[in-house]
């Protein structure tokens, strides 16, 4: 089932687009990414909405009442942050659920990324078992897992005074980190929700940095245009919160 | 607080988990087995392990490396025997290592891991000078003794054994070309152009004629003095390993399960095509009374050469590797077994004499 309706297609559209671009991969992976961040951008659009929902609700009366009444008592503080939530069709955690949704892309275009590249006998026969019909593939096998200094079937490295720098996970953390941040709505000190979500966008960067320090470099090259496209979507929609940015400024 | 490092640390593990679980499905997955075989022992590159196996008992004379596995190592290709008593195995795990063993015992005679490229395919002996050809696109030359000659670019990423006429090694590589490498010059004197990648060998006859299978779903005859294509012949599937010819007949099967016998002359089927049960990966064995195939749905076949099936055994698991023979034995080494039998030795009436389950 995972196979069929994400691993195949995901392949083929990586294929397809391979193919009719002139057979850099790199490429192939980054268009990729463009189509599934324009395919997700109503999803991507409503929890911007959420997140300025959240802005606005700090200077909300109701919510300020409520930190004061109950800030001796955190349970009841929280269910009724949860009912304000509902009522006013708030998502809490609109910085890191875009992130979290990611992740069936991210296995999928990884198994899709090590199935197309194919480096060993059994998933090269693999992959031509994951080729649609009306694709003429054939001609583009083997695939050119070269791009710039990276080989994208591979962890990526460069090497700097003997110490192997792993570039493009560095650069994943901070696009992972910027993105996370400029999406963090300004938050109570008593807000369990918001604190969590301030939580992920200092975890979660360096997770996405471990995930392309460790794995192929084309799922690393996936991440980085991807955060570069959420960027520039907030920043597109002036929801950006650029202060956010800057250590000790809400 | 407590409630957030929990929810984050589940969010990591299982990514983690997930994506860890394809790489090592993706490991298990790229298992392939190499098989070879003398008079006495079957040689099984399997894994982590390569294993000499009696053929008159199926049980295991010795394996390589002897104890722990080298999680390091992935071993393939058709292990090569050479003359003076060597066994010449090649690793596609990231030790890059080609590594030769004494045949008698199992014991290391000499290991070069050099190469940015893991090896797939299997080396090749031509004057005491062994030639193995890596995905890195060069062709390495060794000494007997192991000592490294030179390395030679070759082209795009070669995956299968070298043939030789004694002054040329014919090399297939998977960017869709044949080239003809001079021994004396040690250069690429001319290439030919294929319809898609080639995975497999080509085969050449005594009069100088190579024919290759390849993913543009076509048997090509190529004349080497000529250098040009002589004829082509289309298959249903695409080819994946290399026809094998007995006098002026070539045998091969396709990925679409369809096996073929084609005059090498002309290019025209001998027969119509067969159709097995399943899908043909590996080159056929020809033996002295029929061809034997393997089959992905783990049937082996004998057929006549008239394309008449004389037998067929069920041996289980998928038949991908080239099946061998040794001694009275036909030998096939299926991957995924439900047994775990990395090796099954059948007889020349397609009964089953032994099989063999590695310990490991």
């Amino acid at each position: 089932m995972w196979d069929t309706y994400i691993i195949i297609p995901m392949t083929n559209v990586l294929l397809f687009i391979y193919e009719i671009i002139g057979h850099n991969f790199g490429i192939a992976i980054i268009l990729f990414t463009i189509l599934v961040r324009a395919i997700t951008w109503p999803l991507t659009a409503q929890q911007l909405k959420g997140t300025q929902g959240m802005q606005e609700l700090q200077k909300d009366k109701e919510w300020l009442s409520i930190q004061k009444k109950y800030k001796n008592d955190k349970e009841k503080l929280a269910s009724e942050q949860m009912r304000i939530y509902k009522e006013r069709g708030i998502n809490p955690f609109g910085s890191c659920l875009p992130t979290i949704i990611q992740f069936p892309v991210i296995i999928g275009l990884y198994q899709s990324i090590i199935r197309s590249l194919a480096a060993t006998p059994l998933s090269l026969l693999n992959m031509s078992r994951s080729l649609y019909s009306f694709l003429d593939i054939s001609s583009v096998i083997p695939l050119n897992s070269k791009f710039l200094w990276m080989d994208l079937g591979r962890p990526e490295s460069i090497d700097v005074f003997g110490f192997a720098l792993p570039t493009l996970a560095v650069i994943v953390v901070i696009t992972s980190y910027i993105q996370s941040k400029l999406m963090t709505p300004p938050s109570n000190p008593g807000d369990q929700s918001a604190a969590m979500g301030n939580m992920m966008s200092i975890y979660m960067p360096f997770l996405m940095g471990y995930f392309a320090m460790t794995f192929a470099s084309g799922l690393a090259l996936y991440f980085i245009t991807s955060n570069l496209l959420g960027i520039a979507q907030y920043a597109m929609m002036g929801r950006a919160n650029w202060n956010n940015l800057i250590p000790g400024r809400k | 607080m407590k409630l957030k490092k929990v929810f984050i640390l589940v969010v990591a593990v299982v990514l983690a988990t997930l994506l860890s679980g394809c790489s090592a499905s993706a490991m298990r997955s790229n298992s392939w087995a190499g098989l070879s075989a003398d008079a006495e022992k079957a040689y099984l590159a399997n894994g982590s392990f390569v294993y000499a196996i009696n053929l008159n008992n199926g049980n295991q004379a010795w394996q390589y490396p002897a104890e722990k596995a080298d999680t390091k190592e992935s071993f393939f290709a058709t292990p090569v025997l050479t003359e003076d008593g060597q066994l010449l195995i090649t690793s596609a795990g990231t030790n890059h290592s080609l590594i030769s063993l004494n045949a008698a015992s199992g014991s290391t005679n000499w290991t070069f891991s050099d190469p940015e490229g893991v090896w797939i395919a299997s080396p090749i002996v031509v004057d005491e000078t062994i030639y193995a050809p890596n995905t890195d696109g060069k062709l390495y030359a060794f000494d007997l003794l192991g000592n490294f000659l030179w390395a030679k670019h070759i082209g795009g990423t070669l995956w299968s054994q070298p043939v030789s006429d004694g002054e040329f090694l014919y090399i297939n590589s998977l960017d869709h070309h044949l080239y003809a490498f001079n021994l004396s010059t040690q250069e690429v004197l001319w290439k030919a152009e294929a319809t898609g990648a080639i995975p497999g060998s080509p085969a050449l006859d005594a009069d100088g004629n190579l024919y290759l299978g390849s993913f543009g779903a076509k048997i090509e005859a190529i004349n080497a003095s000529a250098q040009n294509t002589s004829w082509s012949f289309e298959t249903k599937g695409w080819v994946w390993d290399a026809p094998v010819i007995e006098e002026n007949t070539l045998y091969v099967g396709d990925l679409e399960g369809n096996f073929y016998a084609i005059n090498t002359s002309d290019g025209r089927p001998v027969w119509n095509s067969i159709q097995p049960d399943g899908t043909i990966i590996g080159s056929p064995l020809i033996t002295e009374d029929f061809i034997v195939i393997g089959t992905e749905s783990g049937s082996a076949y004998a057929i006549d050469r008239e394309g008449a099936i004389i037998w067929q055994y069920s041996i289980g698991g998928r038949l991908y590797t080239s099946p061998v023979q040794g001694d009275d034995l036909i030998l096939f080494s299926p991957m995924e077994m439900e047994n775990q039998a990395a090796l099954v030795a059948l007889d020349l009436e397609g009964r089953q004499v032994w099989q063999f389950i590695p310990e490991n």
